[in-house]
């Protein structure tokens, strides 16, 4: 009887009832949302050498080239332990994954493993979720690159990407691709395939993707706050004071808060708080942990707030012009009379200069992994 | 045209191909959701243990060794989650729960199933039961899951199944 009863038992679960379908929809959308790609632990060891052996090439053709033109510097592995921190090169903070910025026109990235890539051309660089992969606009094209031999891919996007950012769970990039006088938003998947345009008519602000990576905030051409709704593929105007004149969006690094930047002052939007919470030129703004990070144009210190009262101030010795914060560490560019630095912090460190650059070069898109 | 292995569609998946993990996901959607309605014993429930299964399994992709069945580990990703679940619930505990789950109105074959039987069993009985019968996790197994001792969850399963023969056997008398 036991026997047979067992068996019976093994056939159980097809006397349930069906799945709704709408569950299953939604369960799907939910499902896909998490997936992460990365390389299979099992893929042949054939394969494995070819895709490392095309990536060597190819880099030591792209590095041949522009080294001969003095242009570009590429080196791989873990460098000393005990290197001077304040160099003209980039240096990986203690305990950050990548660190990333547009140096006079060229890039500058360096990520955890020793992967350096200096000298680049680009308009443009994103780095993904634990600086696996690189974004960079590139010529007329989003360029994915994959640090240690992974796949990456070259988009096409039909004019120069000025702003990228990657999504949180690393499954789409959020883009701006200037096509003449316009400014085209667009939406990417993490692995090339699938460009949608999202607005036809945007401003040069880099994107900011919201925690759970199923909405992220841009500005519309007139100067409006926008939150586009992945999922849903719907889009909602920001209300807020700011509305017109929003230069930066930020969203937190956990929840829903969203920081509107104009060229004046700063807000944080959430449902019955809409104050502008500091005034200013403002010069951008940012999210390290729980706070934001204001900085004010021709001003020395970063304004640590959160919702209202000022947290405190980073006075990291020069006028501050470039801010990249967005998860736990901050990363800023610092000009004094007799250089340009960059200063970099993962969470709960100091800050220290991470590369040293002549007076007056230019640091866009800094941005710490 | 042959369909292609789990092996097959879990490699893409974990490349990051959504075609491929869509597939697997229509492959045992039913399955996992019925593992969980069988072990939480509402729809509710069960839409939001299964979606979550899912959800954790493909976030979890990059580090599931492929050589293995995609399946069993699915399946056990969702029983666990339903467990996380339930004891959240706090309607998981060392003493015997009476609750009734939801199954005999909903389901069309009535309190004559087998799978109204098992619904009729407590909680702590009914878990053990879904996870050796339905899921087809060891009692080894399920005893990591629930945090138990081998020793309960076989004696456990003994009085689940002593339970459940008796309950055939009064349908069989009527």
């Amino acid at each position: 009887m036991s026997s047979e009863l067992e068996r019976r038992l093994g056939g159980m679960l097809a006397e349930a009832p069906e799945p709704e379908r709408g569950a299953g929809e939604e369960a799907l959308r939910r499902a896909l949302r998490a997936l992460h790609p990365s390389a299979s632990p099992h893929r042949g060891l054939r394969t494995a050498v070819l895709v490392f052996a095309a990536a060597v090439v190819l880099l030591a053709i792209a590095a041949g080239s522009l080294a001969a033109a003095g242009a570009l510097h590429v080196s791989f592995g873990a460098k000393a332990k005990h290197r001077p921190p304040a160099t003209t090169e980039l240096t990986l903070p203690d305990r950050a994954n990548g660190i990333a910025a547009i140096v006079d026109g060229r890039l500058s990235v360096v990520v955890k493993g020793g992967f350096r890539l200096q000298g680049q051309e680009a308009t443009a660089v994103a780095l993904s979720p634990h600086a696996l992969y690189i974004a960079a606009g590139i010529g007329r094209s989003l360029v994915a690159m994959a640090p240690d031999g992974r796949r990456a891919w070259s988009h096409p996007a039909g004019g120069k990407v000025v702003a990228a950012s990657w999504a949180p769970d690393g499954l789409e990039i959020s883009y701006v691709v200037r096509h003449g006088r316009r400014l085209e938003l667009h939406l990417i998947y993490g692995n090339g395939r699938k460009d949608t345009t999202i607005d036809r008519s945007v401003r040069a602000v880099r994107p900011s993707w919201r925690a759970d990576s199923l909405a992220f905030a841009y500005v519309a051409a007139g100067g409006k706050a926008i939150v586009y709704d992945v999922g849903h593929t719907s889009r909602r105007v920001v209300a807020s004071r700011a509305a017109g004149d929003v230069r930066h969006v930020a969203f937190a690094p956990g929840g829903k808060l969203l920081a509107l930047a104009t060229s004046t002052a700063v807000g944080i939007v959430r449902p019955g708080l809409n104050e502008l919470a500091d005034r200013g030129r403002i010069g951008g703004i940012g999210w390290t942990g729980r706070w934001l990070a204001v900085v004010h144009e021709g001003s020395h210190p970063v304004v640590l707030l959160t919702a209202s009262p000022q947290l405190g101030k980073l006075r990291p010795g020069g006028t501050i012009d470039v801010l990249g914060a967005e998860g736990h560490g901050i990363a800023l560019a610092v000009s004094t009379s007799d250089a340009t630095r960059v200063l970099a912090a993962a969470s709960g460190d100091k800050l220290r200069t991470v590369m040293r650059l002549p007076p007056h070069t230019s640091v866009r898109d800094l941005q710490l992994g | 045209m042959r369909e292609p292995s789990d092996r097959d569609l879990v490699r893409r998946a974990r490349r990051g191909d959504r075609e491929a993990a869509a597939a697997l996901f229509r492959r045992y959607w039913r399955d996992a959701w019925r593992a969980a309605y069988a072990i939480t014993g509402r729809r509710s429930l069960a839409d939001d243990v299964a979606a979550d299964g899912f959800e954790r399994a493909f976030a979890a992709l990059g580090r599931f060794d492929e050589r293995r069945p995609f399946g069993p580990w699915l399946h056990r990703i969702v029983a666990n989650r339903a467990l996380d679940v339930l004891r959240a619930e706090r309607r998981l505990s060392d003493e015997e729960l009476p609750e009734r789950p939801d199954v005999s109105p909903v389901h069309a074959l009535g309190d004559r199933s087998l799978l109204s039987a098992v619904a009729g069993l407590s909680l702590e009985r009914r878990v053990v039961v879904v996870l050796r019968y339905g899921v087809g996790m060891t009692p080894k197994q399920i005893a990591g899951a629930l945090d138990l001792p081998v020793g309960t969850v076989n004696s456990r399963l003994a009085r689940g199944l002593e339970q459940l023969r008796e309950s055939v056997e009064v349908e069989h008398v009527e």
